[in-house]
């Protein structure tokens, strides 16, 4: 027993890496999350994830070098998977006879598949962990583009217009790509942006011109990707984006500008790599890009409105922990369009709570979303499990 | 004796261990290269280790041993020395050395075995520091030679390991069963599997090995790691090292159809003569099943040849400049620094085509692998919409735009043919000054002098500058120039990394660079192999 008034630390272990595109964006977001975790709350473990979706840990993790050429030496590592059984909530080393680490609350720190998509969401629900962040649910949701439109929509929160088509579709030939063609020349006119459904990154997004440039555009997402997106471009566009994080209430941060948001669309090295050709291997990761933060050239209603939005489509989603979502201004008449959630956004968004009026650190932010976790678990522990006794068939 | 033993004995044999090791890593990475070939390998060696200026530092330590502790700290510091200053070649180096499971295996046993060596020659001999150096002198000269005797050890072992990998991939095979379409041919094979693979992927679940996986022991791991069920097509490059090798291929992986891209005089030395080529790549089609699609070009006379002689096959040919009736036939090719525009006329239909990528020969392949693609069902127009999407393979003629200067990479391409092809290409970019790069094509037996004079020639009259790598062709390059009346835009070059400090004193942005051919290592200069080696700007493999 501990003495009176004194927290025994959690043993907080934040998931990085994945197998998906943004790897190496998670390892850095999840280093900056390990070295931002309050030591007085929590114990961080960092368990890095690799390609082949195997769990590590051990003292290299901390640090982004170990993670250059080729990787961490895994000679130097201690492989585990999440203990079997429902509550145990403990990291099991694959060999050897070590003993098993207890984990109290999971932090994941995973960008795009496998990660953000509610897979290890799913993962940590069977094994009954506390863990930060959206549910399988929001995080499924927030991966795919055209259901999160419909879920905005539904909440009223304008979108820009958009026309699907399925991979499978190119069993029939292309005469439907002509069809799609005309239809969106009727109905957006050229240029349009053709991008997958479900990938958070950058990759696979085009821009097209003419009904050639689509259908190239259409093949280059369904490398990968089984459905695409094709929606107008907008040409004179702003880019806004706001975070929320699911406390009591959701709150909406201030809102950003990126700066790259004149140039026609965010190629994944834009998004990921700085200015200067600096590679986000630096410890500052997605801080340092340049952005505009709380921009006050933009009218207060229109920074207001996007906040309002963000938080309703947040409450749409359900969702938990930090997202950033991104909205489209059309420069020529104001309009304002939610374009696409992040449910894991890079380095959680921190720099969006460091202006007025919140001035929340991140170490702040995480402690109020453990507790959170810790909070969700324990409701959803106690909600009835005792079936009825129409369901108890064998007595 | 015993207090001077005592004073050298542990150094020397620790430097002795540190160098020993350090020299085992540079020479397995040659016999990795050399797949392990014990003839090709001890080849290249040759009196390479008669040159290592370690062995001529314990010539000197033995020459001052009358002075045990003078000879022990010349050899050790020396020795320590030589061990630091050369490049690892884990990371250093063009190709460098990968640790795989067998590579670990062989160096650990090398390194027994030259432990063995040289406390057994101490050992019967007096423990004093001359007998010492002797040894040591003896297991430098040796140290290539170890190499190739502990892989002769491990031989039996490694052949039941292979045995049960290939065991478990035939039974992979036919527990998946996919359509395998084989692809061979002199040039060619790796992007028409990459380009094909590109094409099917959007009909069906296809699996392709990326790179040039091309033998037995390749494919084995390719399919034991990577073939699900679920898969609907598996393109496999069928490499022929030799008459038979096709066919051992062939029985491992059965085709059901195949694409022959071109029969030429590569690796003429390998095979003896031509005639040996085109029986080598016939096993191919031999190999298919009666009424399997056989795609060849026709441009090529001896691909051709092969759709003629192999009955009952469902011959389909492509082609551009064959006289042949063609099923489809290539027209209209045009060059931009973007990318190629062409049409592809089959016996039905037109379509207007572009690819980002570049070249006369690849273009021809992509119309192959077009041919076979429709043949195998897929709608002709998304293979067409499905051109625009292939990206340009990793140095093979790849047009790259860096700080103004056009470079045009084809460092992999190893033939007259795609030397040609790249020759086209620079010539119908718009830029300013043209630089070709290149040591020349070889393999090429008795008429390699010949064929580089020619591409020479050509090179002169495309590119306001020529550097020749290395001394294998620099002759016949400088008689190729001669013939054209441009000996001035000829520059002869030691080795890659003189001609990229050239381009960096010479080229401004507007230029157009052609990397062509770039050798492996086992062809250059061996620069880096005891000593550092410079860096080479611009390199960006």
């Amino acid at each position: 027993m501990s003495a009176p008034g004194v927290t025994p630390s959690r043993v907080a272990a934040v998931l990085f890496g994945g197998r998906s595109l943004e790897h190496d964006v998670s390892i850095v977001s999840g280093l900056q999350i390990v070295h931002a975790l309050d030591p007085a709350m929590c114990t961080p473990l960092p368990v890095y994830i690799d390609q082949q979706l195997r769990w590590w840990i051990g003292d290299d993790l901390w640090h982004t070098e170990s993670f250059k050429r080729g990787g961490p030496d895994r000679s130097r590592l201690t492989q585990v998977q999440l203990g079997p059984g429902f509550g145990t909530s403990q990291l099991v080393p694959v060999e050897g006879r070590n003993d098993p680490i207890p984990v109290d609350v999971f932090v994941p720190i995973l960008h795009g598949t496998y990660g953000e998509d509610g897979a290890v969401q799913g993962l940590l629900e069977l094994g009954g962990c506390a863990f930060v962040g959206c549910g399988i649910t929001a995080s499924a949701l927030g991966m795919n583009k055209r259901l999160t439109k419909v879920l905005a929509v539904n909440a009223g929160v304008p979108v820009v217009p958009w026309k699907s088509c399925e991979r499978s579709a190119l069993d029939r030939g292309t005469a439907w790509m002509r069809d799609l063609s005309t239809g969106v020349e009727q109905s957006f006119g050229w240029p349009v942006i053709v991008k997958p459904c479900n990938l958070g990154s950058s990759a696979g997004v085009s821009v097209a011109s003419s009904p050639d440039e689509l259908s190239a555009g259409l093949l280059k997402v369904f490398e990968y990707d089984v459905e695409a997106l094709v929606e107008p471009f907008i040409k004179n566009r702003l880019e806004l984006n706001v975070a929320v994080v699911g406390l009591d209430e959701p709150v909406a941060s201030v809102s950003e500008m990126p700066a790259t948001s004149k140039a026609s669309i965010l190629s994944f090295s834009e998004k990921y790599k700085r200015e200067g050709g600096k590679s986000v291997g630096s410890s500052q990761g997605m801080a340092g890009a340049l952005r505009v933060l709380d921009p006050q050239d933009l009218p207060e209603e229109l920074r207001l409105r996007a906040q309002s939005y963000a938080t309703t489509v947040f409450r749409a989603l359900g969702c938990e922990g930090i997202s950033r979502i991104d909205f489209l201004i059309d420069g020529d008449d104001g309009a304002l369009y939610f374009n696409e959630i992040n449910t894991l956004p890079g380095s959680l968004a921190f720099y969006l709570w460091s202006a007025a009026p919140h001035y929340w650190t991140i170490t702040e932010l995480l402690n109020r979303l453990i507790l959170r976790a810790e909070r969700l678990r324990a409701i959803k522990r106690s909600l009835q499990r005792q079936p009825p006794p129409d369901l108890q068939l064998f007595g | 004796m015993s207090a001077d033993l005592s004073l050298w004995a542990a150094p020397v044999a620790a430097a002795q261990v540190v160098l020993t090791w350090r020299r085992l890593l540079a020479y397995l990475r040659y016999f990795q290269q050399e797949g392990y070939d014990a003839r090709r390998f001890v080849a290249w060696v040759g009196v390479r280790p008669l040159i290592d200026p370690a062995f001529w530092l314990v010539i000197a330590s033995t020459w001052v041993s009358a002075r045990p502790v003078r000879a022990a700290v010349l050899f050790t510091v020396g020795a320590l020395a030589l061990a630091l200053l050369q490049p690892d070649s884990r990371r250093s180096g063009k190709i460098t050395l990968k640790m795989t499971w067998r590579a670990i295996r062989i160096v650990t046993v090398a390194a027994v075995l030259a432990a063995a060596l040289w406390i057994s020659w101490v050992a019967v001999s007096a423990p004093a520091i001359r007998p010492a150096l002797v040894a040591s002198a003896l297991v430098l000269v040796s140290i290539p030679f170890l190499l190739v005797v502990a892989n002769g050890l491990l031989a039996p072992y490694e052949t039941t390991v292979q045995q049960r990998y290939r065991e478990e991939a035939t039974a992979q095979l036919r527990r998946v069963h996919p359509f395998v379409v084989g692809i061979t041919g002199s040039y060619g094979k790796s992007s028409s599997k990459a380009m094909l693979a590109h094409m099917l992927q959007f009909k069906a679940p296809t699996l392709a090995a990326t790179g040039s996986i091309n033998t037995v022991m390749g494919l084995t791991r390719h399919i034991r790691e990577n073939l699900i069920r679920g898969h609907e097509y598996m393109v496999v490059e069928m490499g022929a090292y030799g008459v038979g090798s096709i066919r051992r291929l062939c029985d491992f992986t059965p085709p059901h159809a195949a694409l022959v891209t071109a029969v030429g005089d590569m690796h003429l030395e390998r095979f003896g003569s031509l005639e040996n080529i085109f029986v080598a790549k016939r096993e191919l089609a031999e190999a298919l099943p009666d009424g399997g699609v056989l795609v060849v070009n026709a441009d090529s006379a001896n691909a051709l040849r092969i759709a003629q002689t192999v009955p009952n096959r469902r011959a389909l040919l492509y082609g551009e400049s064959s006289s042949a009736n063609l099923d489809t036939r290539l027209e209209g090719v045009r060059f931009t620094k973007e990318g190629t525009a062409f049409v592809l006329r089959t016996r039905s239909d037109e379509y207007e085509c572009f690819t980002p990528i570049h070249g006369r020969p690849i273009v021809l392949n992509l119309t192959g692998a077009f041919t076979l693609a429709v043949a195998l069902g897929m709608h002709p127009e998304v293979a067409v919409a499905s051109f625009r999407t292939i990206r340009p393979v990793s140095n093979r003629l790849e047009v790259v735009e860096d700080r103004g200067i056009t470079w045009i990479r084809d460092a992999y391409n190893a033939n007259q043919y795609g030397f040609r092809a790249a020759l086209e290409v620079a010539a119908a970019l718009p830029v300013a000054r043209r630089v070709l790069i290149t040591p020349g094509v070889i393999e090429l037996g008795a008429v390699q002098a010949d064929v580089n004079a020619k591409l020479s020639q050509e090179a002169a009259a495309v590119c306001d500058a020529t550097l020749v790598v290395s001394e294998t062709n620099r002759a016949a390059f400088e008689a190729g120039h001669r013939a054209a009346g441009r000996s001035d835009r000829l520059t002869a070059v030691a080795s890659r990394t003189d001609a990229f400090r050239w381009v960096g004193e010479h080229v401004k942005p507007g230029d157009l660079v052609l990397l062509e051919n770039d050798l492996p290592d086992l062809y250059e200069h061996t620069e880096g192999f005891f000593w550092p080696g410079s860096h080479t700007p611009g390199d960006s493999r």
